[in-house]
């Protein structure tokens, strides 16, 4: 059954005019997230994972950004609605947090205006039961004594409490889906944790799907159901997020995983190379310039098809192709994460299991 | 910061000089003294020997006179070319790369062209025209290229077609009511522009960054109080108060330019206050600090160039406004009236407005164009001197 | 409470500015022979009596011949009790005529500023959120106009079309006319929009590129994703935080034209407000009705200081009131 699935996202290919001409973010990028999954979507920064949520609800700039594809939310074309509809929709049924709550909140208005903000332009609420719905729920984000905060300006709070704030922002609404754009980032490492805590307890609660952005595997690794790897404007790689974590297919995958040391990773500063022109991508793979396993079949044509790996994992990688050998990109050398399990990890990859 | 983008223009070479110390002169502070010494005898010898009808330039023959103003307009003119002009040849490479930026900005080169027609027009103009004269029986002609009824002007210097008196090259941009001709009052009045402008701007430069910078060393109470005293400065109603200076007193032009750049420093002295105070916390001014270097070399080393590009910014904004306010008092016919100012010519035509507009409109334009100039340099300045600033402004 | 102590110490200070302007003002009128004596001196000389008697007499007369102190605190208790004495040439006490000037000046003054206030942010964010198109340009187009044109001058020339020679309003200024008259409307309009022209510019230019910043901010983004409309997100999110930068342009810019423009405009179009109060008094030499006008234009000054730095603090509300 198809349209069960929340959010459908087919051949979304996002654009921008500039003066060095067309540059494309995200080129033809697919992936689904389904009602109360976390689907993450990682990569550089540059990947075109910013970009590709932010198309979903078209509020990138158009122009200069040009958005095509599909995008069904329960079933209904988002790209194809007209933009009085689907302001509806955004802060009402899909909400956004973003990476810096620092700039993300007006500094001339308190909190409180701008959590009920929302519920104003939606829902047909009174003052009084707005407010009281935004206490609530900046009570339930973790904000003490809410309901006196509530009228504090945004400078007046701590960069994990406006996150907080900003999670209560988007939940105001009751969205079904939440798309979460590096929302913990910006933040040290200890409010990193308690912010991703409460994430993933409110998901349960409010039963959202949540579409969560990340350059940062750790944090995958703690909230994720599924995973989708881009890789400059392209989907390298998908699947459950113990498949990916264990056996990792794409070269790509492989490398980003090696660069943390707390799954065991070796590779210190990072992957050689740079990600390619946007203005002008490479034939074939996009990875190919960077990859250690390149071959001529790499770098012509089109992008690989994807192709299933294991069951829901997918990697589009030539050396998958019938007739080649993956063992070529599969080589021994790299040591599975999940399997003898590195230690800081473990909690991390059990708890998105479950 | 200075020491991260040697590529920035208003470096200029203060750095060079305060590395070598107090005391061991650059070629232009050498240039700046060989030059300015002799118009200081001069100006001691035109203060303490010549009459006060003599003109100066007697002792050599020539009948020409410099007043107050006229010595610190050359001084003025000396500093900006030993210290901006100079500069920008001994670092082509950094001035080819600041007008390359520049140039993108098309109004700000023609304002830069129009400040410099006037510039030029007003150092030589004044040297190779004779100072207009009245002639009653040429009184009104029309600029060239139009024509009034021939009954307007007394008689007239070109053509009469059809009753019409048309406009000549001779004077280009007709007479006035006295007969002078405009064109030559505007060159003129060019000189007179450009003294406000070089003597106001090295005015409020010079105390500006002083004050900020004394400031910003000073600390503690002396600076809580000397940035008061900026406040009142900035709040003060100078037009007002040199209306009352006006009246008590009466005053010239050379009043009016010490008034107020005196009163127009303010904000150039918080700025240069609050960028010294930031400039001494980076790393780069702690080190120069350990390594020696004193308080005055720092702030001419480091606090004066870096700041210099804002304050160069602020300083060319403000001249339009010193312009305009010499026109308004001159309108008001309690100007300086011995000087022949643009705002003098306007207002000496305005009573002929309804039929010879142009002895009114020709100044004007060129007042107005000439504000203008300086608004459009200003904000190009901005844009090329504070590359951050450029996404801002277009 | 933090605010309340603010303003305390905000007017305070602007009391203590009124102060030491009003000091200036003594010390520069102190210093000074003054006019009325000389008068007296010359009337003496010329009537073959003795002039300095005669500059004795006026100098008692005026009281000049006490300390300097004791005259100090007299014309400090006369400004600030607004005993601002009689103006010779008008026979009237100088409060009562700064009154009556008053009443003209504001006709124009409060319309002029309601445009400023109104039209300068509004068409600054409209150009930010079209940059670059034709609207765009053509408003920066006609900021730097109006920026640059000297006032009187845009002045004269106006009268000389739609006064002289178009003959749509009259060239001279009638005081007859009721306050809230199509007429009154009429022979308004030109001097508004040369101030408007005058102000609007550089108010247009703060907002246009202080919006432009907020346009792409990312809180923009926040509002977009919670579903605002544009039009609301441009009133509230852009245009509130353009507002902070904006208020102190504003009241400068006002300022710098009430203080001194306003007086032009006066004199060219005839309007017999405070601007040309001043300036006849120049003229006819009336010491107390040029210290009156001066002082009142100085006050206003203080005044307008004082409400640009509390409506500043009101605007932003990350201004802590403990650091100013």
């Amino acid at each position: 059954m198809p349209s069960d699935q929340l959010l459908e996202v087919e051949d979304l290919t996002t654009t921008f005019g500039t003066d060095d001409g067309t540059l494309t973010a995200v080129d033809g990028v697919d992936f689904d997230v389904d009602t109360g999954e976390t689907v993450c979507i990682v990569g550089e920064s540059g990947s075109g994972k910013t970009v590709a949520t932010e198309s979903i609800t078209r509020i990138i700039k158009t122009p200069p950004g040009e958005i095509e594809g599909t995008v069904r939310y329960k079933g209904r074309d988002l790209l194809a609605m007209p933009e009085s509809e689907l302001r509806d929709i955004r802060g009402n049924e899909i909400a956004h947090i973003f990476q810096n709550p620092q700039e993300a909140m007006n500094h001339c208005y308190t909190v409180g205006w701008q959590i009920t903000e929302a519920l104003q332009i939606h829902q047909d609420v009174s003052d009084e039961e707005a407010r009281a719905k935004a206490v609530d729920l900046m009570d339930r984000v973790g904000i003490a004594n809410a309901s006196a905060r509530f009228d504090d300006y945004p400078h007046e709070f701590s960069g994990g409490q406006k996150q907080r704030v900003m999670i209560a922002m988007a939940l105001v609404g009751d969205p079904d889906l939440l798309i979460a754009d590096e929302p913990t980032t910006a933040l040290d490492v200890t409010v990193q944790a308690q912010i991703l805590r409460l994430l993933d307890e409110l998901q349960e609660e409010f039963d959202m799907g949540v579409l969560f952005v990340t350059h940062d595997l750790g944090v995958v690794a703690e909230i994720a159901d599924r995973i989708v790897v881009m890789y400059a404007g392209k989907v390298m790689e998908r699947g459950g997020v113990l498949d990916i974590f264990d056996h990792p297919a794409h070269p790509y995958t492989q490398q980003l995983l090696e660069c943390l040391p707390e799954f065991g990773g070796t590779t210190v500063g990072g992957i050689p190379g740079t990600l390619p022109d946007p203005h002008d991508p490479p034939d074939g793979c996009r990875f190919a310039p960077r990859c250690e396993y390149a071959e001529g079949a790499c770098r012509a044509g089109e992008q690989p098809e994807e192709i299933e790996v294991s069951p829901g994992q997918r990697v589009s990688c030539v050396h998958y192709r019938p007739g080649m050998d993956p063992s070529v990109v599969r080589n021994d050398n790299f040591e599975p994460v999940g399997g003898d399990g590195a230690a800081d990890g473990e909690g991390g990859v059990s708890r998105a299991d479950d | 910061m200075a020491t991260e983008s040697p590529e920035q223009f208003d470096q200029v070479d203060w750095n060079d000089l305060s590395r070598s110390g107090r005391f061991d002169l650059s070629i232009n502070s050498i240039g700046m003294l060989v030059t300015a010494l002799p118009l200081a005898l001069l100006g001691v010898y035109d203060w303490r020997f010549v009459g006060d009808r003599t003109a100066t330039f007697e002792f050599v023959g020539l009948d020409r006179t410099l007043e107050t103003v006229d010595f610190l307009f050359i001084f003025t003119l000396l500093l900006a070319f030993w210290y901006l002009v100079l500069p920008l040849y001994q670092n082509p490479r950094r001035t080819r790369y600041y007008w390359k930026e520049f140039k993108r900005n098309r109004p700000a080169v023609v304002s830069l062209g129009w400040l410099g027609i006037v510039f030029v027009g007003g150092i030589v103009g004044p040297l190779v025209m004779n100072a207009p004269q009245q002639e009653l029986l040429i009184a009104y002609q029309p600029p060239v290229f139009t024509s009034v009824v021939d009954t307007t002007p007394a008689t007239c210097v070109g053509e009469v077609i059809n009753g019409r008196c048309h406009g000549t090259w001779q004077h280009p941009l007709g007479t006035t009511n006295a007969g002078r001709d405009v064109f030559t009052m505007i060159v003129y009045g060019m000189t007179i522009s450009m003294q406000i402008a070089f003597i106001t701007t090295t005015i409020v430069a010079t105390v500006g960054i002083t004050f900020g910078t004394l400031s910003a060393y000073a600390g503690g109470w002396v600076d809580e109080i000397m940035m008061r005293f900026t406040d009142i400065i900035l709040s003060f109603p100078t037009f007002l108060m040199f209306l009352l200076i006006l009246y008590i007193y009466g005053a010239g032009l050379g009043m009016f330019i010490v008034v107020f750049s005196l009163f127009a420093w303010g904000g150039t002295a918080r700025y240069v206050r609050s960028k010294s105070l930031s400039i001494s916390e980076e790393e780069f001014i702690k080190s120069s600090r350990i390594s020696g270097a004193s308080t005055y070399q720092v702030i001419r080393g480091h606090v004066v160039p870096n700041v210099a590009s804002s304050i160069i910014t602020q300083l060319t904004l403000l001249i339009p406004g010193f312009l305009l306010y010499e026109a308004q008092l001159a309108f008001l016919g309690i100007g300086d009236s011995t000087v022949p100012s643009w705002g003098q010519l306007i207002a000496a035509g305005r009573s002929d407005l309804s039929f010879a507009p142009w002895i009114v409109l020709a100044p004007g334009i060129v007042l107005f164009l000439t504000i203008l100039a300086f608004n459009f340099l200003g904000d190009a300045l901005l844009d090329a001197l504070n590359p951050e600033a450029e996404a801002e402004n277009a | 409470m933090g605010f309340g102590r603010y303003v305390t110490a905000r007017v305070l200070w602007a009391g203590v500015v009124s102060l030491v302007i009003t000091t200036i003002t003594f010390l520069l009128l102190s210093a000074a022979p003054n006019p009325d004596v000389q008068q007296a001196t010359t009337q003496a000389a010329l009537q073959g009596g003795d002039p300095a008697a005669a500059a004795e007499r006026a100098r008692e007369l005026r009281g000049l011949d006490e300390p300097l102190y004791v005259r100090y605190f007299d014309f400090i208790q006369g400004v600030y009790t607004l005993d601002w004495g009689w103006s010779s040439s008008r026979s009237q006490p100088v409060l009562e005529a700064v009154v009556g000037a008053l009443y003209y000046t504001a006709q124009y003054s409060i319309p002029w500023t309601i445009l400023t206030v109104i039209l300068g942010p509004l068409v600054g964010v409209y150009s930010a959120a079209n940059m670059y198109s034709w609207r765009d340009h053509a408003a920066t187009g006609f900021a730097f106009f109006g920026y640059a044109i000297p006032n009187f001058f845009f002045g004269i020339i106006l009268l000389l079309i739609f006064g002289v020679w178009l003959e749509v309003i009259p060239v001279v200024y009638n005081t007859d006319v009721a306050v809230f008259s199509v007429e009154n409307v009429v022979q308004l309009a030109i001097p508004v929009f040369v101030l408007v022209t005058g102000s609007i510019g550089a108010l247009m230019r703060v907002s246009r590129n202080e919006s432009a910043e907020f346009q792409n901010s990312d809180f923009m983004k926040t509002a977009k994703a919670k579903g605002v409309s544009p039009l609301r997100a441009y009133a509230y999110h852009v245009m509130r935080p353009t507002l902070v930068p904006v208020s102190t342009t504003l009241v400068g810019q006002l300022l710098a034209l009430f203080l001194g423009s306003s007086l032009l405009v006066e004199v060219v179009f005839g309007i017999p407000g405070l601007g040309r109060l001043t300036f006849e008094a120049l003229l006819s030499q009336d010491t107390n009705l040029v210290l009156g006008t001066t002082l009142f234009f100085t006050f206003v000054a203080v005044v307008g200081n004082l409400i640009e730095d509390l409506v500043f603090t009101v605007l932003d509300p990350r201004i802590s009131y403990d650091d100013r």
